[in-house]
């Protein structure tokens, strides 16, 4: 197999070529009306998922959401109990054993006892067509974790000695399920660069977030679901207008209240007697509006991103 | 494959639990009860003292040495979520589940030949030509039953739970299987007891082969009951956590 870095080069095209093809061929994620329940638990209703080659995809949803049972099936780990999941075009279990298949599970530890070079060789050793030890060393960063022990590291070096295991197969889909959960800021931002660093190879990527931001920053697209289901669809900036709720409460002290409404970014108010909740799609602009407003208020909260609740009340909207 | 085997074999030999208890100790307790009772001549079953001690201590560190290379660690590795990162692998799970029992075997060689070691230089114990490859051989075969326990309960038991149980299956097939001291200085009933331990049945080819007898069918069926009942746990427990696949 041709080197390949993260930037492309002559000895990388014919690699190039090689993924484009695959990626035409079929689209990299096909699942059609999984359901799988455990006990009365349902935790996929009916979910139908596409992910084109190349394509880097959010799934978005608050906790219990069927996220982790989605991926689980799209690896082959869970049999749906109904509908049907083809990766690459074949059985999940098939894409994983053939190696086109790369994932950072939740809570997945490490093999305790060895050192993180001697685990990375050994993962390497899975797979038909490896990453070149060093790009991968490179693109995980971990030239200086290579002689520790890979169970005696920090929750961030672990994070990205794991993230070298999912990719170290060179796999055509990469599967993460809430993969920044465990980290700092800091790390997130760097996190993310390695993963756009392999996602820009022409890989396709799909990770599970309950981050609407994370959605926004990272996906192409994102992929809502809720109790089970897909309930949107969409390029981030459409996802986040219609979750993105955030919350502004103050009292009003003077001032008509049909005021309020008008702000903008307002896509509803509450009342609660002078108590007042302003619900914003973008909350910059409507508190900049309310300062210029001529209303008066005080003890003014600006509530963050209540996605539960969004989730809640787009739910409520399914027919 | 055979890299994920090299590693898990490496693995094994370094882990510092293995070294104590599957090494370490049966040399120390071969010594012990070597320099105790070693110029006692002749033993009831008419082996030199340090002869048959060398069997028994070698028997005694291939089992911790299976054990330790399955049931904890496997209970281990499903707790941290490691066993399911290597599903998400090219790796087949039947050939995960065959590279531990590889490991395990792999891991008595070692704890067997030292000790054997040990016996020679500190006792001079003296074997044919023959004899030699003929014991360890034997008893190699016979910790198979033991490495599938291990697995089964691997697979079974929890994390907390698998490393305590696997010690004490591991002392009391010791003690009551006569790895300790001479069954027949044991009370009748124990006396029958050991006669279907599998621990028993190692040592057992160890001391016929050495005496330069053929080895009793009991103990050759005792191990191949086991060997079946062991397997057929594995097989059922390793099954249910591959089709539940949570854990």
């Amino acid at each position: 197999m041709a080197s390949v870095g993260t930037d492309p080069s002559p000895a990388a095209q014919p690699e190039q070529e090689r993924v484009q093809r695959a990626c035409e061929a079929r689209p990299a994620v096909r699942a059609a009306g999984l359901a799988k329940s455990y006990g009365s638990t349902v935790a996929l209703a009916g979910l139908d998922l596409q992910v084109a080659a190349g394509e880097m995809v959010a799934l978005l949803g608050p906790n219990g959401a069927g996220k982790s049972t989605a991926i689980g099936v799209l690896l082959g780990l869970l049999s749906p109990d109904a509908g049907q999941a083809r990766v690459n075009g074949r059985p999940p279990s098939q894409a994983v054993a053939s190696g086109l298949v790369g994932a950072m599970l939740q809570d997945a530890g490490l093999m305790p006892g060895v050192r993180v070079g001697e685990l990375l060789a050994m993962v390497r050793g899975l797979y038909p067509r490896p990453l070149p030890f060093d790009d991968l060393v490179g693109m995980a960063d971990l030239g200086s974790l290579l002689a520790r022990r890979a169970d005696r590291l920090s929750g961030g070096q672990a994070q990205r000695v794991r993230f070298a295991a999912a990719i170290a197969g060179d796999p055509l889909l990469l599967v993460l399920d809430e993969p920044t959960a465990a980290m700092d800021v800091q790390a997130r931002r760097s996190f993310w660069r390695q993963i756009h660093g392999f996602a820009g190879r022409g890989r396709t990527v799909l990770f599970a977030t309950h981050y609407l931001h994370e959605a926004d920053d990272a996906a192409d697209r994102v992929v809502v679901i809720a109790a089970g289901r897909k309930i949107a669809d969409g390029p981030p900036a459409a996802i986040k207008t219609r979750f993105g709720d955030r919350q502004v409460r103050f009292t009003l002290v003077q001032g008509a209240p049909a005021q309020l409404a008008a702000l903008d970014g307002v896509r509803a108010v509450e009342h609660d007697h002078a108590r007042v909740t302003l619900h914003s799609v973008d909350i910059d602009a409507t508190v900049r509006s309310l300062v210029n407003s001529g209303l008066a208020w005080s003890d003014l909260e600006v509530g963050g991103l209540d996605l539960e609740t969004s989730f809640l009340r787009l739910l409520g909207e399914q027919p | 494959m055979t890299g994920f085997m090299t590693l898990e074999i490496r693995r094994a030999l370094r882990d510092v639990r293995y070294l104590v208890l599957a090494v370490a100790m049966p040399i120390g307790l071969y010594l012990l009860f070597a320099g105790l009772f070693g110029s006692r001549g002749q033993t009831a079953q008419g082996l030199p003292q340090p002869t048959e001690l060398m069997v028994a201590m070698v028997a005694y560190g291939a089992m911790w040495a299976v054990f330790s290379a399955t049931g904890p660690r496997i209970a281990h590795e499903r707790a941290i979520g490691w066993t399911r990162q290597l599903r998400v692998t090219p790796l087949s799970a039947p050939s995960a589940l065959a590279g531990k029992l590889v490991t395990a075997l792999a891991a008595a060689l070692p704890a067997m030949a030292l000790v054997a070691l040990t016996a020679v230089i500190s006792h001079h114990v003296q074997l044919s030509a023959a004899q030699w490859p003929a014991v360890l051989a034997a008893m190699w075969a016979g910790v198979l039953p033991l490495a599938l326990l291990g697995l089964a309960i691997g697979y079974l038991a929890g994390d907390e739970v698998a490393f305590p149980l696997t010690m004490a299956l591991y002392f009391a097939l010791g003690a009551l299987g006569g790895l300790w001291m001479p069954l027949s200085t044991m009370p009748h009933a124990m006396q029958d007891i050991a006669q279907f331990l599998p621990s028993n049945a190692v040592a057992e080819l160890g001391w016929r082969i050495t005496g330069g007898q053929a080895p009793v069918p009991r103990a050759v069926l005792v191990l191949a009951a086991w060997t079946l009942g062991s397997g057929l746990a594995a097989l059922l427990a390793y099954r249910r956590r591959n089709t539940l696949a949570v854990r």
